[in-house]
C-alpha cells in the first residue's frame, strides 16, 4: 500500500483501519477525530481560552526503528552508538516484545548445540542480558521492562517512542520519506522523516504499507530443496501463544474456569505433549493461521484466553495432578506472544539448508544455532501431533547474511528479527530472540554507515561488507569463521605482547581477531591467579586514544531471562563469576609509566578506555579482581589512535 | 561436623561385587579404623550419621576409604533401596561403586538398570563437575518421568531439569543426585582432612613427588602448616616447578613462608636452573618479599644476564634491581651490554640506566644510545 495524501483527500478504509483502533471512537470518522480538529471545542479553565490542542509532529532522525522487541533495541542501540541520530518506536508501554513482562517468554538463544554447551550471543543483547543481572537479580520479568528502559533511555543519540505505533509509510519512489505514527497515549500524529528505516515489529506494518515484497505460509519443498518442508506450499503460519505462571499457596486452592473457558481434555494427545514445567506456563497453547493471521488476531487471542483456562482447569480439576492442588494462578497473559507473519524479501531468502550445512556467506553478520524447531500446524487445535518438529539439532553456529535483512524493492528499508527474508523453516530456527537481536546490531549498524556514506543498504551488502562486519566485531558481535582484521587495531602491530603469568592459552591469542574459543581452537589468555598484567610493546611510539578489551562472560553458559532460574553448568542465575571486574590501563611516556583509567566496577565484557590521545611506547592492563573467579580471561585486546 | 574415631579390626566382610575396575584393597590389610561424622546431603534436610572406613597401610599410611549408603534418597518410602558402598582414594578422589552380590539398581517404575547404565553411573559419580552439582532436589524429583529430555520452546523447559542424555541415567536422575553427591560432597574435605592429619612428614615427601597434582598441592598446604622445610622437601618442590610452570604459584606460597635463609637459596636455586617462567616467578617473589635482600645476594643475580632470553625477563630483573639494589655497580656493568641486544631489551635497559649513577664511559654509552634512538623512545 502506497501512502496516499490523506490530509488534503480525506481517509479511506485501509486507513482508517491502521489508525482508528487506537482512536477508541464508534461514531466519529478517522479524518473528525484525528486530524481535524475543526470541532474540538476545548475551554480551558486555567486559561480562560478556546482553542484547539495541537496533535500533528514532524520530527527528523537519521535512522527509525520501527519495535522495540530485541532486535529493535539492538538496532536502534547500535546506531545510537555509532554516531546516528536514532528514534525507536514501540507500540506498546513496555520494551522487549515477546519477552516484555506482557508476554514473558524466555529470551533465548543459541543455548545448547549438540556437544552440549551453550554457544551465547555477545555484542549489545550480552551488555543488555548483563544490564540485567545486576539491577534484577530477583529475575522478575516486570523489572526486565524498566532494566531495557533503562538500557535504552540512557543512550544519549536515542529518543524512544513508547505507545506509538507506526501505521504507514509514505513513499517518494522506492524510498520511504516518512513513517505515520500515532501515539495513543498523547492522541498525536507523528509524521517521522528519517534516511534509513528499520522495521523490526515482527508483524511489519510499517514495511507492509511500504510496498515492500514479503510472502506468508510455509515454502513447498522444492522451491529450496528444504527436507522439513511440505511437498506443497501453503499458507500455515506458527501461531501466537498465552503464557500463566502459578504459585503455591501452601494450601489446597480451588478453581473455577470462566465463562469464556473452551474444555481441554488432553485425549488423544501426542505423548510429546508434556506438562513438566507448567506452572510456568505451557508453551503448546498455541493458534496460528493458514490465512491472514494478523487480521485473525484478535479472534485467536480471544479463543487462547479460553484454551489458557481449558488447559489450566485439566490441570487442576482432573484429578491428574495432584500437586497441582495448592497451585494457583498467580499470572495470565493477555495479549498473545507471536510467532510468524509476514517474511520480508531481501535480495538473499535464508533456508534450511543454509543453516544445516553451515553455509558460508561473504556478508556473514550474524549467528544462530537454536534447532529446527518448527511447531505443529494447527497448534493446540491439531493436538495429536507433537506441538514441535524439533527436526534438526545443530552441531556449530550457523551464519547468517546480511543480504536478508534489507529489502528486494524498498531501497531505504531493512529489517531485522523474525520477519527478515528466510523460508518459514529457517524462521523455525532464527525467530529466537538473540539471533534475532544480532541481526539487529547489524542493521542499526549498516544504517550508521550509510548515513555516513550516504548510501543505502544494498551499496553496504555490494561495497562496504567488510566496514559492517568489523564494526560489529569491534563492538564484541562474533560471526563464526570470520576473524576480526582491523587494519586500524594498533595492538596488531605491538611488537612484543605478554601476560605476566599464563596459566592457559597465550597473550599472542588477543590479537588473533577470535573473540572466543570456537572449533576447537583456544584463543584467550588466562592469567595464573590475580592480580594479573598484560603488556603490549611497540618500537615506535605511538598515538593512542583508546584501548578495547573483551574478557570472558563464559559464552559456554547461559545468561538468559527466563522463569525458571536455572543455575547448573549450562545456565547461571547470576553475574558471570569468569567476568573482570577492577582494572587499570597505563601507558608508558618516556620510559615512565603514567595511569591513563581506572575501572572498579566493570559490568561489561567489552571494556572501553576513552582517553586524550597520547604518545606512548607500552600499555599495561592491570587486572584485580574478577566477580569470583581465581584467574582472569582475556580474548582480546585492541587499540586505536 | 561431629566425628567419632574407632579403631576395629574386621574380619569378616560379605561378598561385594564391582561393576567398574578397580583396585579392592580392602581385604588385604587388616587395619580399618571407623570414623563416624555427622554430614549434610543436599538431599536431606537434617545433618545423617554416617560410617566411613579408612584403610591403612601396614606403615599406617591411609591408603583408602568407603562408605555403604542408599541409592536413594526416599522421601515417601516407596522406592526400592540398595545400599551401595563408594570408594575414594586416600585424598578423597572419587574411585568406584559396588554393590552386593545379587543386587541391582532400579530406576523409576521399577525398571532395572541394564548392564551400560552401571558403566554410565561410574562416570556420572566419576565426573567432579557434573550437572548434579548444582542441580536441585526439586528439580530431579519434577522430573522422574521424563526420559526424553528435548529442546524447548519459551517457558522451558518443557522439564524442570534438561541434562544431556550422558550426564545422567534416564529414570535414575535421583539416585545420581544421590549418590553423586556421596562420592563428590561433603565426605571429599572430611576424607583429605583425615588423611593430611594422619600422614607423616616422610609421607608428605612421598606425596610431593606423586605424579597426581592434588597430592602435591595437598602436601605443600600441609607442610605449610607443620613449618617442615627440610632439603629433601624443598628439593622435591623444585624438582616439580622445574617441570610445570603451572604448579609456581601454589608452590611460591609454601616457599615464601619458609625461614629466610632457606627461602633465599630456593629462590636464587629457581632463577638460576629455571626456565622463563620459574625465573620470572623467582624474581617477583624476592621483589615483593618482606624479607630485607643484601646486595651481595642481588649482585649474583648479574651471572645469569646473559640467559634472559626474553623481554619479559629483563623487565622484571631491572625492576627488581632499580626497586631493591639501586646504583650497583656491578649490576650497571652487566647491563650495559644490554644496550646492544635487540632494540625492546636494549630501551628497557636504557630506561634502567638513566636512573642509575654511571660513570663517564657508561654514561657515553647511554647517550649514543639515545642520539641513535631518540625517535624510538
Ligand atoms: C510463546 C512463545 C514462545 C517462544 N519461545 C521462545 C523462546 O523460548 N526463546 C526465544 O528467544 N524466542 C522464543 N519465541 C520466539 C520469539 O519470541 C520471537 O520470534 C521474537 O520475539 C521475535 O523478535 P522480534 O524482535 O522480531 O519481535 P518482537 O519480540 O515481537 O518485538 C517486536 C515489537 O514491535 C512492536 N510492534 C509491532 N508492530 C509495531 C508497529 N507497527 N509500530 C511500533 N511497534 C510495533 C511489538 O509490540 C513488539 O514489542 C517464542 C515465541 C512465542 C510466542
Amino acid at each position: 500500500m502506497q501512502r496516499r495524501d490523506f490530509f488534503k483527500k480525506g481517509t479511506t478504509a485501509a486507513i482508517a483501519a491502521g489508525v482508528i483502533p487506537l482512536v477508541a471512537s464508534s461514531c466519529a470518522s478517522t479524518q473528525d477525530v484525528v486530524y481535524d480538529r475543526k470541532l474540538d471545542k476545548w475551554y480551558h479553565l486555567g486559561t480562560g481560552k478556546t482553542g484547539m490542542p495541537s496533535r500533528k509532529k514532524t520530527i527528523g532522525y537519521d535512522v527509525a526503528v520501527i519495535g522495540g522487541g530485541a532486535a529493535g533495541i539492538c538496532a536502534a542501540v547500535a546506531a545510537a552508538r555509532n554516531g546516528s541520530k536514532t528514534v525507536l518506536v514501540q507500540d506498546r508501554p513496555v520494551l522487549g516484545g515477546n519477552a516484555s513482562s506482557e508476554m514473558r517468554v524466555h529470551l533465548n538463544g543459541v543455548n545448547q548445540l549438540n556437544n552440549g554447551e551453550a554457544e551465547r550471543e555477545t555484542g549489545i543483547i550480552e551488555e543488555m542480558l548483563l544490564h540485567n543481572r545486576f539491577e534484577n537479580e530477583q529475575e522478575s520479568f516486570p523489572i526486565f521492562d524498566h532494566v531495557l528502559y533503562d538500557f535504552v533511555v540512557r543512550e544519549p543519540n536515542l529518543t524512544l517512542m513508547l505507545n506509538t505505533q507506526a501505521v504507514d509509510a509514505e513513499m517518494k519512489g522506492d524510498i520511504i520519506k516518512s513513517a505515520l505514527c500515532w501515539q495513543a497515549t498523547t492522541e498525536i500524529l507523528y509524521t517521522i522523516n528519517a534516511h534509513i528505516f528499520i522495521d523490526c515489529s515482527g508483524d511489519g506494518l510499517l514495511a507492509a504499507t511500504s510496498g515492500a515484497e514479503y510472502r506468508t505460509g510455509r515454502e513447498g519443498k522444492a522451491e529450496f530443496n528444504e527436507t522439513y518442508a511440505p511437498d506443497e506450499p501453503d499458507g500455515w503460519q506458527m501461531g501466537a501463544t498465552l503464557l500463566m505462571s502459578s504459585k503455591d499457596m501452601g494450601r489446597p486452592i480451588k478453581y473455577s474456569p470462566p465463562s469464556y473457558v473452551i474444555k481441554y481434555t488432553h485425549e488423544g494427545a501426542s505423548l510429546k505433549r508434556k506438562f513438566a514445567g507448567y506452572h510456568e506456563g505451557i508453551w503448546w497453547i498455541e493458534v496460528g493461521s493458514e490465512g491472514d493471521i494478523i487480521a485473525d488476531f484478535e479472534v485467536n487471542r480471544h479463543k487462547l484466553m479460553g484454551y489458557l483456562h481449558g488447559v489450566w482447569d485439566y490441570i487442576k480439576n482432573s484429578g491428574k495432578f495432584p500437586e497441582a492442588e495448592n497451585l494457583a494462578l498467580d499470572w495470565v497473559g493477555s495479549l498473545p506472544g507471536r510467532r510468524e507473519s509476514r517474511r520480508f524479501i531481501g535480495d538473499y531468502i535464508v533456508s534450511e539448508k543454509d543453516m544445516t550445512e553451515y553455509k558460508q556467506f561473504e556478508d556473514a553478520i550474524a549467528f544462530g544455532g537454536w534447532s529446527l524447531d518448527e511447531h505443529n500446524p494447527g497448534g493446540i487445535e491439531n493436538i495429536s501431533e507433537p506441538p514441535s518438529y524439533f527436526h534438526h539439532h545443530f552441531d556449530e553456529v550457523y551464519q547468517f547474511p546480511f543480504r536478508a535483512l534489507y529489502s528486494k524493492n524498498v531501497s531505504n528499508l531493512m529489517f531485522a528479527g523474525r520477519n527478515v527474508s528466510q523460508t518459514h523453516i529457517a524462521l523455525s530456527s532464527s525467530r529466537i530472540m538473540a539471533t534475532c537481536a544480532l541481526m539487529g546490531q547489524a542493521v542499526g549498524t549498516a544504517a550508521t554507515i550509510c548515513n555516513k556514506k550516504n548510501i543505502l543498504p544494498r551499496e553496504v551488502a555490494q561495497k562496504h561488507i567488510n566496514e559492517l562486519q568489523e564494526q560489529i566485531m569491534r563492538d564484541d558481535v562474533f560471526i563464526p569463521k570470520r576473524p576480526a582484521n582491523d587494519p586500524n587495531d594498533l595492538a596488531r602491530k605491538a611488537n612484543l605482547i605478554f601476560g605476566s603469568t599464563t596459566l592457559s592459552g597465550d597473550a599472542k591469542n588477543l590479537t588473533n581477531g577470535i573473540s572466543r574459543d570456537i572449533d576447537g581452537a583456544i584463543n584467550h589468555w588466562q592469567s595464573d591467579g590475580l592480580s594479573a598484567e598484560l603488556q603490549l610493546e611497540w618500537e615506535l611510539p605511538i598515538a593512542l586514544s583508546s584501548v578495547e578489551i573483551k574478557c570472558d562472560t563464559n559464552v559456554k553458559r547461559n545468561i538468559m531471562m527466563r522463569k525458571d532460574s536455572r543455575n547448573d553448568d549450562l545456565y547461571g542465575n547470576a553475574i558471570p563469576p569468569e567476568m573482570l571486574k577492577s582494572l587499570s590501563l597505563e601507558g608508558r611516556v618516556n620510559g615512565v609509566w603514567q595511569n591513563i583509567g581506572d575501572i572498579k566496577e566493570n559490568r561489561t565484557r567489552l571494556i572501553k578506555f576513552k582517553f586524550d590521545s597520547m604518545n606512548v611506547t607500552a600499555i599495561r592492563v592491570k587486572m584485580t579482581e574478577t566477580y569470583g573467579a581465581e584467574h582472569v580471561k582475556l580474548f582480546e585486546i585492541r587499540c586505536y589512535a | 561436623m561431629l566425628s567419632k574415631l574407632n579403631i576395629v579390626i574386621i574380619l569378616t566382610f560379605p561378598f561385594w561385587i564391582f561393576f567398574q575396575s578397580g583396585s579392592d584393597v580392602s581385604n588385604n590389610y587388616d587395619i580399618k579404623i571407623q570414623h563416624t561424622f555427622y554430614v549434610n546431603h543436599p538431599g536431606e534436610k537434617e545433618p545423617m550419621e554416617v560410617v566411613l572406613i579408612e584403610i591403612q597401610n601396614k606403615d599406617s599410611l591411609p591408603i583408602q576409604y568407603y562408605m555403604d549408603v542408599k541409592s536413594v534418597i526416599c522421601l515417601e518410602q516407596v522406592c526400592k533401596v540398595i545400599p551401595v558402598r563408594i570408594f575414594w582414594n586416600n585424598i578423597g578422589e572419587y574411585q568406584n561403586y559396588k554393590l552386593k552380590e545379587g543386587a541391582t539398581l532400579e530406576k523409576y517404575e521399577a525398571d532395572l538398570f541394564e548392564s551400560e547404565d552401571y558403566v554410565k553411573l561410574q562416570s556420572i559419580l566419576s565426573n567432579k563437575n557434573s550437572p548434579f552439582k548444582e542441580v536441585k532436589l526439586d528439580e530431579v524429583l519434577t522430573v522422574v518421568d521424563e526420559t526424553d529430555f528435548e529442546d524447548v520452546d519459551a517457558v522451558s523447559g518443557a522439564t524442570a531439569l534438561e541434562l544431556n542424555e550422558n550426564d545422567t541415567v534416564a529414570g535414575a536422575a535421583l539416585t545420581c543426585y544421590t549418590l553423586w553427591h556421596w562420592a563428590n560432597g561433603n565426605m571429599v574435605a572430611l576424607i583429605k582432612k583425615n588423611t593430611t592429619e594422619t600422614v607423616s612428614n616422610e609421607q608428605l615427601l612421598d606425596f610431593l613427588n606423586e605424579k597426581n597434582k592434588d597430592y602435591y598441592l595437598l602436601a605443600l598446604n600441609e607442610l605449610t602448616k607443620r613449618k617442615v622445610y627440610g632439603e629433601d622437601f624443598t628439593n622435591a618442590v623444585l624438582n616439580r616447578v622445574f617441570k610445570d610452570a603451572n604448579l609456581l604459584r601454589a608452590s611460591f606460597k609454601y616457599i615464601e613462608t619458609a625461614p629466610k635463609s632457606i627461602y633465599f637459596s630456593v629462590v636464587k636455586n629457581i632463577f638460576e636452573r629455571g626456565g622463563q617462567e620459574q625465573k620470572i616467578a623467582a624474581i617477583k617473589s624476592l621483589h615483593a618479599s618482606p624479607f630485607e635482600i643484601s646486595k651481595a645476594y642481588l649482585d649474583l643475580f648479574c651471572v645469569q644476564i646473559p640467559n634472559l632470553k626474553s623481554f619479559q625477563e629483563v623487565m622484571v630483573f631491572l625492576e627488581l634491581m632499580q626497586s631493591r639494589n639501586a646504583n650497583s655497580t656491578k649490576v650497571i656493568d652487566c647491563t650495559i651490554p644490554l644496550l646492544d641486544a635487540n632494540f625492546l631489551i636494549a630501551r628497557r635497559t636504557y630506561w634502567f640506566l638513566i636512573n642509575e649513577n654511571l660513570d663517564t664511559l657508561q654514561q657515553q654509552k647511554v647517550e649514543a644510545f639515545y642520539i641513535k634512538n631518540k625517535d624510538k623512545l
